[in-house]
């Protein structure tokens, strides 16, 4: 991974990447003295019971002296949970890794002079070198290091968040006097490549007035990620709830649910998370936020955690809703008289508001045909189309539509539909709207 | 008992519980496995063996050593010349001039385990699992009818090595990463009532290495809790020293989660002031400086415990630390390494994994 300047130097750079340390597990060989000297049956002799326990203790406090040199703790247990071969026993990182964007570098970078002489003014260096640019991390030329005595060291600590993919380089320079005077340069350079820790896949539905957003997490990591936080940051005027299932075991022992709750783990290679968003446009006046075009919902800010909580943070681009299409004209039930009798005419009080910013109309109102082509049960009385006058640039004109129901019982007013006659165009037709027909 | 009554020195020594036995005990407390090994064959050879019960013991002690000495695949066909388990051959009650009064099965309990983790260590995890979980209920059964037996002491042993085939489970299981399974075989011995601190405390280290910061802290809340409280129950063995220890070197891991590195040195120095044979607060103390880029003092620490308590810090994580930071801090490493090697065969025990050192 190091490549260097052949040439005499009295200097080399270690290099040594610093992730968080990981707990050693080896399940051991290691027994108890009562299933190793006797049979597994034995205490069932009352014999045994009462005179092996203090034969079997004395060779266990034997081997946890530590005045008496034995190995006996590697063979024998001192208890149980020995035999997970957990013992929270830290082990430094043993190779470099993968390394993922939105993690930070850290590495331990130790300057070595291996020479038999002393070396003087040295001018220490790292960076980070990507495609993109070059990222200073360290830099001593403001006060040189005065000297590294022969078979001495200086070392040093880099920290630096990983913001871009590809290849990545260390590169590490000295600049210093050796023995004989002479001003050398060591350039040392030690690459590693950055690679993608998550996906994530968007949907959005909208029903009525709420939007859901579900997003997909998917990890491409060679670890298991622990989803620390996962938040999702509206756009401005919108507000989001995140929506959880229920508890899978609500009723817990008490003990274990003090303890803990059950973690959010993405497996490693390909596992994946699902999380719900409810959002909903935060200003009740909704209608002047529903502008033509793209609809920016918002982004996802995701922090993972993996070993003993080594963090990692990114966050999604912006996430876009359906687009809204423009509403030009509403049409809107004012009111419906709360008796209606059969076959009797009932006034229902309607609205015709136009959002755009120039007139429209005249417009022409009507009771669509259904598709079944069935005979409707409330109809228009009269005249069966009405004739509305032009509306003005945002303005609104209220009417009335006389109709009748011909049959008793929950019927439905179907079929409202406004066109423009002007503009030759019809719109969506009002949703069914249910009444209560009583006899006279 | 109306009989004339056995020897009451039966269980005085090792010696009256096997045949040597106290020369084979005294063998593995030095790690001489390679001298338990010539042993058995010697006895086996010069059929110095008379009881059926020595025979077994002296298998289980050979099947160990091969073990230890990591020749899984000797050690395997060593336990295979047995017959089923469960057999007649392995009860007391088939040679009642030899075992009057007693009834039951004289197979030393380890034969089952080792019988369930070798596969895993030759590489067949599927197998070696599955022969821990079938171990696992034919323990639970074993409890059962003790307990309808009202034989008490027993139920108190195989309740021990039910406990015992659990921790097993829960060490592979976190070899492989398995870390969901694990936090539920630990709910589960908790709910179990083997409540214990050093059981929670690898809850919360569990829950460290998957990432879950708060619930870790929690189940060291709970240790503390427990330490204040004097909790500690039967199984536990647990002295004062060690359980502040373990208060200590869990409060150290929340540091070094934090990258507080100095907190985290200063907790395992009041650790190491208690018990200076306290390995684990040593090596991580170790890592500790290293991380505040005392690689100097880190080695020094290290190198320090080797010599002072050799046979309590001489194990194979510690080496591998130490050579790690010689890696480090020597452009020449191979020569330190070498020394270490030299000191480390003279000292270790059989079974140390040399290839630690990485020569």
């Amino acid at each position: 991974m190091s490549t260097t300047q052949q040439g005499t130097h009295s200097l080399a750079f270690r290099v040594m990447r610093l992730c968080k340390p990981s707990f050693h597990v080896e399940p051991p060989f290691r027994l108890d003295p009562a299933d190793l000297f006797v049979g597994e049956d034995i205490f069932d002799d009352p014999l045994a019971a009462a005179n092996l326990p203090p034969l079997l203790s004395s060779q266990l406090t034997k081997s946890m002296d530590s005045s008496d040199l034995t190995y006996g703790n590697r063979f024998l247990l001192h208890h149980p949970s020995d035999a997970m071969g957990f013992s929270g026993l830290l082990l430094l990182p043993q190779s470099f890794g993968a390394i993922y964007l939105g993690e930070t570098f850290c590495s331990y970078i130790s300057i070595n002079n291996n020479s038999n002489f002393e070396v003087r003014d040295i001018i220490i260096k790292a960076e980070i070198q990507t495609e993109r640019q070059r990222i200073l991390l360290l830099d001593t030329s403001k006060s040189p290091v005065e000297s590294v005595r022969a078979g001495g060291r200086y070392d040093f600590i880099v920290e630096h968040d990983v913001k871009e993919l590809g290849a990545h380089t260390l590169v590490c320079t000295a600049l210093y006097n050796d023995n004989d005077g002479e001003r050398k340069y060591l350039p040392q350079f030690f690459k590693f490549v950055v690679a993608n820790p998550l996906s994530v896949r968007t949907k959005v539905r909208t029903v009525k007035e709420t939007t859901y957003l579900e997003a997909c997490i998917e990890n491409h990591t060679k670890s298991n990620l622990y989803m620390d936080q996962v938040e999702f940051e509206p756009a401005p005027h919108w507000s989001a709830t995140v929506l959880k299932a229920d508890e899978l075991h609500p009723a817990d022992n008490s003990s274990t649910g003090e303890i803990f709750k059950p973690p959010i783990l993405i497996r490693s290679g390909g596992g994946i998370h699902n999380y719900l968003y409810q959002l909903k446009l935060a200003s009740p006046d909704s209608a002047q936020m529903k502008v033509e075009g793209t609809n920016i919902l918002g982004k996802l800010q995701i922090t993972w955690r993996t070993n003993l909580g080594e963090p990692g943070r990114l966050q999604t681009q912006q996430i876009l809703g359906t687009p809204i299409s423009r509403k030009e004209i509403e049409l809107q039930i004012l009111e419906i008289p709360s008796l209606i009798n059969l076959d009797k005419s009932f006034l229902v009080h309607l609205n015709l508001t136009n959002h755009t910013d120039r007139e429209l109309g005249p417009f022409e109102v009507q009771l669509s045909q259904n598709s079944a082509h069935e005979e409707k049960k409330v109809m228009i009385n009269g005249l069966q189309t009405m004739v509305l006058p032009q509306v003005e640039a945002f303005g609104s004109t209220d009417f009335h539509l006389s109709l009748i129901a011909t049959k008793l019982g929950v019927q439905r007013i179907s079929g409202i539909t406004v066109s423009d006659t002007t503009e030759k165009k019809t719109y969506d037709p009002l949703p069914d709207v249910e009444i209560f027909v009583e006899s006279d | 008992m109306d009989e004339p009554s056995p020897p009451t020195n039966q269980f005085g020594s090792l010696n009256d519980v096997a045949h040597e036995l106290a020369s084979l005990e005294d063998l593995a407390s030095r790690g001489s496995w390679r001298s338990i090994l010539d042993k058995v064959s010697r006895a086996r050879s010069l059929n110095l063996l008379s009881n059926p019960h020595d025979h077994l013991i002296y298998l289980t002690y050979n099947v160990l050593a091969l073990s230890k000495l990591r020749r899984f695949a000797d050690a395997s066909t060593d336990l295979d010349t047995l017959d089923d388990f469960n057999s007649h051959y392995y009860k007391y009650e088939t040679y009642p001039q030899l075992y009057p009064n007693r009834s039951g099965s004289m197979l030393p309990f380890s034969l089952r385990f080792i019988h369930a983790q070798l596969p895993i260590k030759l590489g067949n995890r599927q197998e070696g699992l599955d022969r821990f979980y079938s171990l696992l209920n034919f323990i639970r059964q074993k409890i059962k009818e003790k307990e309808s037996n009202n034989l008490h002491d027993s139920v108190k042993i195989w309740k021990r090595r039910e406990n015992f085939v659990l921790n097993c489970l829960i060490g592979h299981h976190l070899g492989d990463k398995e870390f969901i399974l694990c936090l539920d075989l630990i709910k589960d011995m908790i709910n179990r009532d083997y409540l214990d601190p050093l059981l929670v405390s690898k809850l919360g280290y569990i829950q460290m290495q998957i990432g879950d910061i708060e619930g870790a802290k929690g189940s060291f809340n709970h240790v503390e809790t427990m330490l204040n409280e004097g909790k500690n129950d039967g199984y536990s063995f647990l002295s004062e020293v060690q359980f502040k220890n373990l208060v200590n070197r869990n409060k150290a891991l929340v540091y070094v989660v934090g990258k507080d590195y100095v907190s985290a040195v200063r907790e395992y120095e009041e650790c190491i002031e208690r018990d200076h044979t306290d390995v684990v607060a040593i090596n991580n103390k170790a890592l500790c400086l290293m991380y505040l880029r005392d690689l100097s003092d880190s080695i020094k620490v290290l190198e320090n415990a080797l010599e002072r308590v050799p046979t309590r810090a001489l194990n194979e994580t510690l080496v591998v630390n130490l050579c790690s930071m010689y890696e480090l801090a020597y452009v020449n490493h191979s020569e330190i390494k070498r020394t270490l090697n030299n000191w480390i065969v003279h000292v270790a025990p059989d079974d140390f994994d040399a290839s630690c050192i990485r020569v």
